[in-house]
């Protein structure tokens, strides 16, 4: 079929459902299979990592298949997928595939091939200077960052998730492009606490956090929302209806137990909640969902909040290169930051990653009992020394 | 807000089509939105199913929820989507004069 340049193609807006066609599905990925993979699909013997970004697949066949890894924006405009379409077509037969983090990896039969695909990979930069396709996110590095939409699309979040996980990347780039840690850390970033992605379960965490209660707004609540699901839609039971004085239907808000979530904005927009000064990031860390040794963790807060300081966000910077520093410092190899953690214990994470520990890092939200210390098993640390001094306790 | 012009009323509506006020709703309103929504004819099935929404909305203050807007009617799923293209949100509640669906949507 020709393409049309009429304004609706081929499509005609008087009987939208002629020609229409619906319930195909995706694509079946056997079609998209380089020729090797389809020859050798399930009889694959072992894997090596040749060095960061290169991988080797060694089937029972013989056959050898090399991928290369290579960081990508996520956010891409159709220029970018083009140019990897180019680089797909110039070096494996138009196949490429993408990670379940949003890398990109080109696949090739043989050493030479990938030795001028890594070259070729490594040349491409944008003018600012930045690479296009970095070579890595293998092993036991830092590989690309799982986040959302942040202020390029969505309408409830905290803070931005690209510049954030730009800032974060380049400071992280060498972890990126070599395999030095302890085992992988997964950094993953979520613009808020609806945290879409992998944030609740990441090594290292980053969070769009609010700190004000919504503001409300009583004239147009009631003809734009369906109040019971703004009511329903309160984890803390704040919210309860209300009439303004000239009898319309609304909300109110007990602002001492509202905890910012949001959730009330994403059912109403009459409660907007954002807001530049107390808007911030919250930082969490220990999680992880393979079953490696340990069962999967939920990641735990470490840092309650930091400023959304756009465009770099150097505090929150700050921190995660801490605790990524402290933890290649000091764990055991195979060891993922939650183990870590929790074989030193907590306290001595936040020692070792000087980090201060405050009240809001207590759990205080329903089932929080079984977060706290209900046993005298526990190390001394500075911050408890500095504790028992300030109250006067043994020297 | 923009407001349009249809058969001697005036509506105003958000970006989506959706209507400002449920109390601004008339039958007027259900043949406009009929011009956009794809659908050919209506018939007493069409206002079933917004009789239905809008009693459900009067009385709780909010959308029935697909499975009680079936089971009410007596209209699978599949009959309600043929009878409203875009669905029972997008098309019935819009038709109805109903709040905008909220939510990940």
């Amino acid at each position: 079929m020709a393409l049309s340049l009429e304004r609706f193609g081929g499509y005609n807006p008087d009987k939208p459902m002629e020609n229409r066609l619906t319930d195909l599905g995706p694509r079946h990925f056997w079609e998209f299979f380089p020729p090797v993979i389809q020859n050798n699909y399930g009889k694959w013997k072992y894997h090596e990592i040749l060095e960061p970004g290169v991988l080797v697949h060694v089937s029972e066949t013989g056959d050898k298949v090399f991928t290369v890894r290579c960081g990508g924006g996520r956010f891409m405009t159709v220029e970018n997928v083009r140019e990897i379409c180019d680089i797909a077509d110039k070096h494996c037969d138009g196949y490429v595939r993408f990670t379940t983090r949003n890398n990109i990896e080109f696949m090739v039969e043989t050493q030479d091939k990938m030795e001028a695909l890594k070259k070729d990979l490594m040349s491409r930069k944008h003018v600012t200077g930045s690479y296009k396709f970095p070579v890595g996110g293998t092993g036991a590095g830092v590989t690309n960052i799982v986040h959302t939409q942040g202020f390029l699309h969505c309408h409830t979040p905290a803070t931005d998730a690209s510049s954030m996980v730009k800032a974060i990347m380049d400071d992280l780039f060498d972890y990126f492009q070599g395999m030095t840690l302890p085992a992988q850390v997964r950094v993953s970033m979520a613009c808020c606490l609806n945290m879409c992605g992998a944030v609740h379960c990441s090594d290292i965490a980053l969070l769009g956090y609010h700190r004000k209660p919504p503001v409300i707004d009583h004239e147009v609540m009631d003809a734009l929302c369906e109040i019971p699901l703004v009511i329903a839609a309160c984890p803390t039971g704040a919210i309860s209806p209300a009439k303004t004085e000239d009898g319309k239907k609304t909300v109110k808000i007990k602002e001492e137990r509202c905890m910012f979530c949001g959730n009330c904005y994403t059912m109403c927009m009459a409660v907007p909640l954002a807001d530049k000064e107390g808007d911030g990031v919250t930082i969490l860390a220990g999680g992880k969902i393979s079953n490696r040794i340990s069962r999967p963790k939920f990641s735990k807060v470490v840092v309650p909040w930091l400023p959304n300081n756009f465009p770099r966000f150097p505090e929150v910077v700050r921190d995660v290169k801490k605790i990524v520093e402290a933890y290649a410092a000091d764990a055991n190899k195979y060891e993922r930051i939650g183990d870590w953690a929790e074989r030193i214990g907590w306290e001595k994470f936040f020692e070792k990653c000087d980090l201060p520990f405050t009240e809001h890092l207590i759990d205080d939200y329903r089932l929080a009992y079984d977060t706290y210390r209900t046993s005298s098993q526990f190390k001394y640390t500075e911050a408890a020394w500095e504790v028992s001094r300030a109250a006067g306790g043994i020297e | 807000m923009p407001t349009l012009e249809f058969e001697g009323n005036t509506f105003n509506v958000d970006e989506d089509g959706f209507i400002d006020d449920f109390n601004n709703w008339n039958e007027d309103w259900v043949k406009y939105v009929k011009t956009t929504e794809g659908i050919e004819e209506l018939t007493d099935e069409h206002w079933k199913v917004i009789t239905v929404v809008q009693d459900y909305y009067k009385k709780n203050g909010i959308a029935p929820m697909v499975r009680i807007l079936s089971k009410v009617t007596g209209f699978k799923l599949k009959y309600i989507y043929e009878l409203f293209p875009s669905g029972p949100g997008k098309g019935a509640c819009k038709m109805a004069g109903l709040p905008k669906p909220t939510g990940c949507v």
